[in-house]
């Protein structure tokens, strides 16, 4: 039996020129409505002039290893999948919009045919040995797809010795996305 | 010193939380208010029941069990309020046709799924306890499978009532902790908001009580309402307190409800908190109730329990806006 998977992203903001290809390339692979999106770039800027940084990268859902979404789900809809993903079985799903305020990343949103939608990280590609829709059209390597239960792991790799951090990591979600500060020095 | 700024831009298009939060609207709130009342009447209705047949207090005795005319009105609005209620909390789902899968699962994590049951749950023993305190009219109508269903029962209605003001009391909480789960709201994440729910709608309860019952009744749905409107002051004092003092989330969302001049229906938050909610809603009632008691006669004696019952629905308005348009938990 194949070892269980534990999916998640690496996200390297330093070379994330915002290019919006992820956004589209998820559009058009999972059928999102117009107006609603499962992903986004931010772009962030901070400091004084000329004494500016700035931060590109690619926000979703973080398939939380604790995730609010799920445990405030009052029908299951929302689920863990066991590959390290948080899924939502819409054929479960009220629309009753608990999660929705459960999520602190504010990642989901309300289909208008009536269930709650958000990133899958394209479980169906996964399944499939594909790499997610936003991965494989990144132009710069700034998205990865890495599962944390790999023994060689290439996330450990991209990540040693530069700064990495998590997003509201004191939610306690635990959530399963490492962001590359785009303040790592060149070449770290 | 230079000043430094932070300027986020961002692509992420979802009406549904940008600019802020939009999930619920009216339904949600109206619902949290007819819920809580209908709690509150099961708690008040189900302790004069009580009271009456296991201590022989009450206002008056009508020879069937009921302490009075006000008890049979009640027990019968509380479990009609409900449904009605669950009404509007059934129109606001994106799938209403999926109403069944709250039914076939327990998630016990979840809060929202314990309050649906408990919402089933609610009815049985209500609607029995409604038909037991108004049994003499139900006799008349002399239908077959009720007066089996009286008789059955008749000598149960006190462990029916004790049940049933837990019940009430549960029903009461879960309105407020249905919203004091979510962590990622920062006005909502108190643990006191079940209380302060419960407390409110057992004062609504009594407001409407007060409003339906005969002149000689009357006092007692006063002075029930009067104490309940003064747990509720020390209830709303401590969420605001614990909001104030909290960490920046939680201080800065009990802010924007208590100061904010963000507006509803044309008036600011702060307004409708201390000018509606508390001095027109809690306030003036508990002097007007006050006033009442100490034999000063008070030529409109509609409006306090009118004004209990403006407050309480302002107050769920108010929770479930405010809590909305705050910035999600940082």
């Amino acid at each position: 039996m194949a070892k269980q998977k534990n999916y998640g992203m690496v996200i390297d903001t330093r070379v994330c020129v915002a290019c919006s290809a992820c956004v589209y390339a998820c559009k058009s692979e999972n059928g999102v409505p117009e107006g609603y999106c499962r992903d986004w770039v931010v772009q962030e800027t901070e400091g004084a002039y000329p004494k500016l940084r700035m931060e590109n990268r690619s926000e979703r859902c973080q398939h939380c290893e604790n995730a609010p979404c799920v445990t405030y789900c009052p029908t299951g809809a929302s689920h863990y999948a066991g590959d390290g993903t948080v899924q939502v079985n819409r054929y479960r799903c009220t629309g009753c919009k608990a999660c929705l305020a459960a999520c602190p990343y504010d990642a989901r949103y309300v289909h208008p045919e009536g269930y709650v939608d958000k990133c899958s990280l394209c479980k169906h590609r996964l399944e499939q040995g594909l790499e997610t829709a936003c991965v494989s059209v990144c132009p710069t390597t700034s998205l990865n797809l890495v599962d944390f239960n790999e023994p060689e792991a290439k996330a450990d790799e991209m990540m040693n010795g530069k700064e990495v951090y998590r997003q509201k990591e004191h939610a306690g979600t635990n959530p399963s996305l490492y962001w590359i500060s785009a303040s790592n020095k060149p070449g770290a | 010193m230079t000043e430094t700024t932070t300027e986020i831009i961002s692509t992420k298009l979802n009406p549904n939380v940008l600019p802020h939060l939009h999930i619920w609207e009216w339904h949600i709130p109206l619902y949290l208010f007819l819920g809580g009342m209908a709690g509150g009447l099961l708690v008040i209705t189900s302790i004069m029941i009580v009271l009456k047949r296991r201590f022989g207090i009450g206002p008056r005795d009508e020879g069937d069990g009921c302490p009075c005319l006000a008890v049979r009105i009640g027990s019968i609005l509380s479990p009609v309020l409900l449904g009605v209620g669950m009404l509007f909390l059934f129109l606001d789902l994106a799938h209403p046709l999926y109403v069944w899968a709250f039914y076939t699962t327990i998630q016990p994590t979840s809060p929202m799924s314990a309050g649906s049951w408990i919402l089933i749950a609610f009815f049985p023993l209500a609607v029995l306890q409604a038909m037991l305190v108004n049994k003499k009219f139900l006799r008349e109508r002399n239908i077959g499978i009720v007066n089996k269903l009286i008789d059955w029962t008749e000598d149960h209605l006190t462990p029916v009532a004790l049940v049933n003001a837990h019940i009430g009391v549960g029903i009461g909480i879960y309105t407020g902790i249905l919203l004091s789960f979510f962590s990622a709201r920062p006005l909502w994440s108190s643990s006191i908001l079940g209380m302060l729910f419960l407390v409110s709608g057992i004062s609504s309860a009594a407001a409407l009580m007060l409003l339906l019952a005969p002149d000689d009744e009357k006092p007692t749905y006063s002075m029930i309402d009067a104490n309940a409107i003064w747990i509720e002051l020390v209830v709303v004092g401590l969420f605001v307190l614990g909001g104030i003092t909290g960490p920046a989330n939680s201080s800065g969302a009990m802010m924007h409800l208590i100061a904010g001049d963000y507006q509803m229906a044309g008036l600011s938050y702060m307004i409708w908190f201390w000018g509606i909610f508390v001095a027109l809603g809690l306030l003036v009632p508990l002097l007007l109730e006050f006033l009442e008691a100490a034999g000063v006669h008070i030529k409109f004696p509609q409006v306090a329990p009118v004004l209990v019952l403006i407050g309480g629905l302002v107050l769920r308005f108010l929770i479930v806006f405010a809590g909305q348009t705050y910035h999600t938990f940082m």
